[in-house]
């Protein structure tokens, strides 16, 4: 061994980290994450929350202020989030070229997961790059309709840039829409397949049936978050902007909405201002 | 009906379509060999088509010899002898290690009935591609070997007095240890592995991957009473670069082996016993 590269002398600890940061903090926060954004559904449930309006946009906006509440957000997003992905991300491209899928000669399930496991890593980066310059970096010239993605308005500016504008679903707002489904797609089925062959990277799960056992939550955590990462993708590229927007500004001015929108509003109900 | 109880399910299912394949085969009938041939290193390929006779349990082998005594190809040309290696013809040496019909498996064991049944039916022989070609279907599996001495798979005996008996081996371990030394170093899973690839660099080997063959014959003596002394070395190379972290969990290893040896849990043993060594080395050094 005359070579000792960086990659070669640290090996063992760098491919143990390139697993664990999959699993945390990226793994993580990619499961808080669609938790987050599929509110903007899920929080249609969420009753006391219609005073406002749409009560998945009051809920999501509810979310995203609680975020935005953090301290010290610059930290952790850099440390916690952006140094971690562009950490897992480099090193799985580099780990990955050293791989040359054959599933036309073996085409077994196991080898087929292999092989997307490689691809959506590599589409997983492209997206999660182009997601983050445009909505936290304000790439706004990569977005159809250049909107600018804001916390104070985070539901129907999330809308408008999935829907290519303010006047519903645009030609150019379901390229992007599209685009979004397929790259959350992928990186779910990453992080799956990920904490699956992560179990036996570590050597936790050994037999097969217990691989086999341990596929099994891994699909159904798969299933649980591909139906959170559709509903978010789908109900903001489906979301009524002026609504939406009108409940943010009832939600901003602390009042409860006019009654024409907020028809399934508790009556004698009153706001309490700030949401949080 | 299975002829195997214990047969793993695609292992089973290969087999029911080889015996359903091998009931309606007619001796007598004419097949054609496509052979991918190349006359030695750095030569150029190509393909030959050859038509033989087949009866009843002929095999690869069998055939390769029909095309030896008679080299001349479907079209009527006269060509050489397509060249292979073989030794024990009973699937135990693995020499004769052969991609057929796009996968790797041993072509002494090969019968032409379970993959040709029809009359004109075709079956392609292709060498190993993870291995240097010697010429045609004869592949030289020295890097093969090479990793085995990478991980020391042996039982260190050697001194220059006499060692005494060894410790006793419990028949438990021995029966648990078997299927693992049932290896017989053909190639297979390293044929099939995604992340095992041609590499004809030899200073580059040391820090390839080395393959799962190599990471269960670690395994098998790592758990041998006398082997395991060697452990510690054994986990060094696995935990560096080219070792077992280098596995894809494709597991196309598990799937093609013909010894059926559980080639994937011994990865999982060696990733855990590499995760403990490394841990123990980081904190107390050793």
């Amino acid at each position: 061994m005359s070579s000792t590269s960086l990659f070669e002398r640290h090996h063992f600890l760098l491919r143990r980290l390139h697993s664990l940061t999959g699993v945390a903090p990226i793994g993580v926060f990619l499961c808080v994450h669609l938790l987050t954004n599929a509110s903007i559904v899920w929080g249609l449930l969420n009753t006391s929350k219609a005073e406002h309006g749409h009560a998945g946009v009051a809920t999501f906006l509810h979310e995203v202020d609680f975020i935005h509440s953090l301290p010290f957000l610059i930290i952790i997003e850099v440390f916690g989030l952006w140094l971690p992905i562009a950490f897992h991300s480099i090193l799985g491209i580099y780990y990955a070229r050293s791989g040359r899928s054959n599933t036309a000669s073996y085409a077994y399930q196991g080898n087929w997961r292999y092989t997307l496991q490689r691809i959506s890593g590599y589409v997983g980066v492209l997206f999660v790059f182009y997601h983050v310059a445009t909505l936290r970096w304000g790439w706004t010239f990569l977005v159809p309709g250049g909107t600018k993605w804001s916390a104070e308005a985070a539901a129907s500016t999330m809308a408008m840039v999935l829907q290519g504008g303010d006047s519903g679903l645009t030609a150019a707002g379901v390229v992007v829409s599209l685009a979004y489904m397929i790259g959350v797609s992928l990186l779910v089925f990453h992080l799956a397949n990920g904490l699956w062959t992560a179990a036996i990277t570590w050597g936790i799960t050994i037999s097969a049936p217990a691989q086999r056992r341990w596929g099994q939550v891994c699909a159904g955590l798969g299933v649980g978050l591909m139906l959170l990462a559709w509903s978010a993708v789908i109900g903001f590229a489906t979301l009524n902007v002026k609504e939406a927007r009108a409940t943010e500004q009832s939600i901003r001015s602390g009042h409860a909405s006019p009654p024409q929108i907020a028809e399934s509003a508790p009556t004698g109900s009153t706001s309490i201002g700030g949401g949080h | 009906m299975t002829t195997a109880p214990h047969l793993p399910p695609h292992a089973a299912e290969a087999a029911r379509i080889a015996a359903a394949n091998r009931a309606r085969a007619v001796p007598g009938r004419k097949v054609y060999v496509k052979v991918f041939r190349c006359d030695g290193p750095g030569k150029p390929s190509r393909w030959e088509t050859f038509q033989v006779t087949v009866e009843r349990g002929s095999n690869v082998i069998s055939m390769l010899q029909q095309i030896a005594a008679n080299p001349v190809t479907a079209d009527g040309k006269k060509t050489t002898p397509v060249v292979w290696d073989s030794g024990c013809l009973e699937e135990v040496c693995g020499a004769c290690t052969m991609v057929i019909n796009g996968k790797a498996r041993q072509s002494c064991s090969c019968l032409i009935d379970d993959y040709a049944p029809a009359e004109g039916d075709t079956i392609t022989l292709e060498p190993m591609s993870k291995f240097p070609v010697v010429r045609d279907l004869w592949v030289d599996r020295s890097r093969l070997f090479h990793n085995l001495k990478r991980v020391k798979a042996w039982v260190p005996i050697d001194g220059t007095y006499s060692l005494g008996s060894g410790p006793t081996e419990s028949p438990e371990s021995q029966e648990q240890r078997y299927v693992m030394s049932t290896c017989m170093s053909c190639g297979c899973c390293l044929e099939a592995c995604p992340q095992f690839n041609l590499e004809p660099d030899e200073s580059a080997w040391d820090t390839s991957f080395i393959g799962a063959h190599a990471i269960n014959q670690a395994r098998l003596f790592n758990e041998h009473e006398t082997g395991k002394r060697l452990k510690a070395d054994r986990l060094d190379t696995l935990a560096a670069a080219g070792g077992v972290n280098d596995c894809g969990n494709a597991q196309n290893c598990v799937k093609v082996c013909p010894k059926l040896i559980p080639l994937t849990e011994s990865i999982a043993v060696i990733g855990r016993a590499v995760t403990i060594h490394a841990f123990s080395k980081w904190f107390s050094g050793r």
